[in-house]
């Protein structure tokens, strides 16, 4: 049988990457823990890419695989075989293999790692006793892969007793999220007995008192029988907190499906998203004897809900394309909404009645396509311990890294671009924040080093928090290095509290200033991290005390999607400022204010403001103008800032686009935003307006 | 090979079929990019997508001066959303021999051919994009 | 106010079967000539109407409506204590909350005495005739 193997490449890219990165964070824990556990997960991750490389008919990928798989086996068979170098070996192996995947999916053949090769074969005759045996590659031209399945099963992660999915169409690489997908019941529940159901509802996103909904719902729910596992818990439902309008529950009761229909059917507002047979702690999933191609899913954290919900994968493209089109959408019926207004009165209602259920509907398929692009921040977090060993060992510095809440969603967009500033975080916690650990004990600490990173839901926000236990920051220091450096005058900085002071090492210049970097830390890239955290719409803050260790809190928004914006008018150009960081608008002549040193200088509460002309600042030509001008007050990196604009065109809540390529390479802008009028409206980044 | 064949002013340029998304018609007015490069018109709202406009002239370093703007043509650059403000489009021909263009040489210029008697200058899509890029980097560090 | 064409046409569904019964109490005048007039353009037949938790009880005792509307803050006897009271006596008496903004936690305790939905000012006919019609099995 010939078989077309490109139509598996995706899925060879994705599984092989995920089970690569697993090997390497198992390799890192095992570093620490050495538990069986461990092992048996390693050796699984490195017998699945073996079989998968081998089906696809990579070979060096496989080979090398292969050689990893034996190293793993002897270290199952006896952990005193578990050294330094061993570990070494296998992490450089496991980013060799990534790299091979990576270039297998710009569609270039994979290195073929001799030199790693020769190491890991010499390392395998020391370690067994025996020499390597050859690896079994299938030609893909030939024939189906020996010892594994029709390809087919490796589509989706299916619970049990769930149906077959087709394949994904993935022919070509690309980044994939997974998308929760609802198995239809399956069977009628006739039973006479007590049964556990597993619910899933949505509240209308147009509902005005969710959490009303969700109580009625969840009485009329208690009324046939006993809950179990309601999410979210009571108290958030009658709260209000349903991230999505999304509740789900296990119902156990002696009524008939029908019945539970029934009593859900007539609570307004409410969608019966699901129903089926509630499977009660599902069996771990057997590991297939003809799983060559892709092993079960290990049984990580199977509950309930994994057991309803059944996943495809979807592109990240894909899911980019709906989220555009979905914005087209509602732009669409925006200037429809417009244009339904010139019309005679009498003929208006019923355009408003249908422009009304189109902007309903729109409004809510923009709000599932937001959900399908939520994301755990697992897929970032988990790269973290590795990192850590890395950067810890450089430094030799010892340190635990505890992560916790990884599994909370973000939407993916703000995921992305959160992996590095979270990679800097820690890398400033340990090269800058933790002690080596001869000065840990000193201090009366233990020599080990501590990062926790924890992750919570805080009502629509999502708060990340990484804390180490080293020196702390230096306050003084920082406002040393700022006011060396022109960023703050003196004064400013003695009116400074410790709390705004460490935010000076955000400022681009004062964070890599040397007497800072060596003292009190954290400088690479702080700057970086702020403006892409406050550019998804987030904020960053910094605590921390001297020599207890410092605490970095990120507050991001669970999607990317509304910003609130002040429109303000330059010349002819209308720009957007996040109202979050506007202070407030005022009116003053713009000849007869105080001057220092040729800045203007505005009086605004106790003190005087420095003035930026907005049209100088953005290089937009506006006719000059005398007299009476609007400003509008702004925070800024170093404190309030005034900036002179031409009016005040009003607010908007407005879908912000991110800048493609080549509007991502100039400075100050944040996105952009498509008015209702259909004009393009720039975000303006101020604080790098004015450093850039 | 088929080429999309416009002009700017009076000079003749191609650039192959597969390269260009489509040709669409300017907008009244664009709105402006702060602290863009000069040679950026623009972004303009085309369904949605924000398109980023450049006049070709510039983009090849020829002497200032507006381009009368007739189309904007766009480019197909994955998810890069790029147009050429240029004077009009004439229609798409097969392109065939492509010479060396004369003077220095040009990222964005694969050379030139001769059709119906008259030369038609050959752009290079990758060539464009490096320049475009080229052009926001250096504008960045002034 | 716009109310659906569906709903206020002359063959409308609900005009097809005998009309459903409602009381409606709430102590405004205003109010209560608002919802009379969305019920009557949804098919219903406003039997009665009360203005306070008291009248209301005794009303429903009388008429034995199919629906009743229950403004929550009323003198003499509040709209929770009155659905307490009605449910006390017919437990399958269809009680349904009007309810403004920020008054979330006096809807959840009127549920909890047996209220079968709610309703939320300011109301859209539709809306109001939406979760009725749902209560009563036609949504």
């Amino acid at each position: 049988m010939t078989m077309d193997m490109s139509r598996y490449l995706g899925l060879f890219l994705t599984e092989a990457s995920e089970h690569l990165e697993g090997l390497g964070r198992d390799l890192v824990q095992l570093e620490r823990e050495g538990a069986p556990a461990v092992v048996d997960s390693m050796f699984r991750h490195a017998h699945s890419v073996k079989g998968m490389a081998s089906s696809m008919g990579f070979e060096s990928i496989a080979v090398v695989a292969h050689r990893v798989e034996d190293l793993v086996d002897a270290i199952r068979q006896d952990p005193a075989k578990l050294e330094r170098s061993l570990v070494d070996l296998l992490l450089s192996a496991t980013d060799v293999m990534l790299a091979q995947v990576r270039a297998v999916s710009e569609s270039k053949p994979p290195d073929d790692a001799s030199s790693l090769l020769g190491q890991l074969a010499e390392k395998v005759s020391a370690v067994t006793g025996r020499t390597p045996g050859a690896t079994r590659v299938i030609n893909q031209a030939k024939a189906s892969p020996p010892a594994a399945p029709a390809p087919v099963t490796a589509a989706a992660r299916v619970s049990p007793q769930a149906v077959e999915a087709p394949p994904p169409p993935a022919s070509e690489p690309a980044a994939e999220a997974r998308v929760a997908a609802v198995v239809p019941p399956s069977e009628e529940g006739a039973a006479k007995t007590a049964k556990r159901w597993a619910v899933r509802l949505r509240i209308a996103p147009t509902c005005q008192t969710p959490g009303v909904r969700a109580f009625l719902v969840h009485k009329r729910l208690t009324g046939l029988g006993t809950l179990h596992g309601l999410q979210p818990p009571l108290e958030d439902l009658k709260a209000g907190r349903i991230p999505e309008g999304n509740i789900q529950v296990e119902l156990e009761t002696a009524e008939g499906e029908e019945a539970i229909r029934k009593a859900l059917r007539n609570v307004a507002e409410v969608e019966l998203v699901s129903l089926k047979p509630a499977v009660v702690a599902p069996p771990p999933a057997p590991v297939p004897a003809a799983s060559g191609l892709v092993p079960a899913e290990a049984p990580r954290a199977s509950n309930s809900a994994d057991a309803t919900a059944r996943t495809v994968r979807v592109r990240t493209e894909l899911l980019d394309y709906f989220l555009d089109t979905v914005g087209e959408l509602l732009l669409a019926t925006a200037r429809l909404r417009e244009l339904g207004k010139v019309l005679p009165e009498n003929s208006r209602p019923p355009i408003e009645e249908g422009v009304y259920r189109l902007h309903t509907l729109v409004k809510d398929l923009h709000d599932k396509v937001m959900s399908a692009r939520m994301t755990p921040l697992s897929l970032i977090t988990d790269r973290l311990p590795r990192a850590a060993r890395d950067i810890a060992r450089r430094r030799e510095r010892e340190v635990d890294l505890v992560i916790t809440g990884a599994e909370i969603e973000l939407d993916r967009a703000i995921l992305d671009e959160l992996a590095d500033p979270l990679l800097h975080l820690l890398r400033n916690c340990i090269d800058h924040g933790l002690e080596s650990p001869e000065d840990r004990v000193a201090a009366g600490k233990g020599a080990r080093g501590r990062v926790l990173v924890s992750v919570r839901r805080a009502r629509d926000r999502v708060v990340v928090e990484m804390e180490d236990d080293g020196r702390g920051m230096n306050a003084a220091k920082l406002k040393t290095a700022a006011v060396a450096r022109g960023a703050l005058s003196a004064e400013a900085a003695a009116r400074m509290t410790d709390r705004e002071a460490f935010m000076l090492a955000c400022l681009p210049g004062v964070s890599t200033a040397q007497d800072v970097s060596e003292i009190s830390g954290r400088g690479v890239g702080m700057d970086a991290v702020k403006r892409v955290v406050e550019n998804v719409g987030g904020t960053l803050e910094i605590e921390s005390e001297l020599g207890r260790g410092t605490r970095f809190t990120l507050r991001l928004p669970l999607t990317v999607a509304v910003v609130h914006l002040l429109l303000v008018a330059v010349g002819d150009e209308v720009f957007g400022l996040p109202i979050a960081k506007v202070v407030g608008a005022m009116e003053a002549d713009s000849e007869r204010l105080d001057r220092s040193r040729e800045m203007p200088l505005l009086p605004h509460g106790q003190g005087l403001l420095p003035v930026y002309g907005l049209d100088e600042l953005t290089g937009v030509q506006a006719p000059p103008r005398k007299g009476v001008r609007p400003f509008v007050v702004m925070e800024g990196d170093a404190g309030r800032v005034a900036l002179a604009v031409d009016g005040l065109v009003g607010q908007e809540e407005a879908v912000l686009k991110p800048l493609s390529r080549p509007l991502d390479l100039l400075p100050g802008l944040s996105g952009v935003t498509i008015l209702g009028s259909g004009r393009p409206v720039f975000i303006l980044d101020v604080p790098r307006l004015l450093s850039a | 090979m088929r080429h999309v064949i416009f002009r700017v002013e009076k000079e003749r340029y191609g650039l192959p079929l597969a390269a260009v998304k489509e040709v669409v018609v300017p907008p009244e007015r664009f709105t402006r990019v702060p602290r863009a490069p000069a040679a950026v018109t623009g972004v303009m709202n085309l369904r949605g997508r924000v398109v980023t406009v450049v006049e070709l002239r510039q983009l090849l370093g020829l002497p200032d001066g507006p381009t009368p703007s007739g189309r904007v043509v766009l480019l197909e650059r994955g998810r890069r959303d790029l147009g050429l403000l240029v004077t009009d489009v004439d229609g798409i021909e097969a392109v065939e021999r492509v010479s060396a263009a004369p003077g220095k040489a040009v990222p964005a210029v694969r050379g030139v051919a001769r059709l119906k008697g008259v030369a038609v200058t050959v752009l290079d899509p990758e060539g464009l994009d490096s320049a475009v890029v080229g052009l926001f980097t250096a504008a960045q560090q002034k | 106010m716009v109310v659906s064409a569906a709903l206020s046409g002359p063959f409308a569904e609900a005009e097809l079967h005998m009309a459903k019964r409602v009381l409606v109490v709430d102590d405004a005048i205003f109010m209560r000539n608002m919802i009379k007039d969305i019920f009557a353009s949804g098919g219903f037949e406003v039997v009665g109407e009360a203005a306070n938790g008291l009248e209301a009880v005794e009303k429903y005792k009388d008429l034995k409506p199919d629906l009743t509307t229950m403004d929550i803050v009323m003198p003499f006897k509040s709209g929770i204590e009155a659905t307490r009271e009605i449910i006390k006596y017919d437990a399958n008496a269809v009680v349904i909350m009007c309810s403004a903004l920020g008054q979330e936690s006096l809807v959840m305790e009127a549920i909890e005495a047996g209220a079968s939905d709610f309703i939320v000012k300011p109301f859209r006919a539709e809306d109001v005739l939406a979760v009725v019609k749902k209560v009563l099995g036609e949504g």
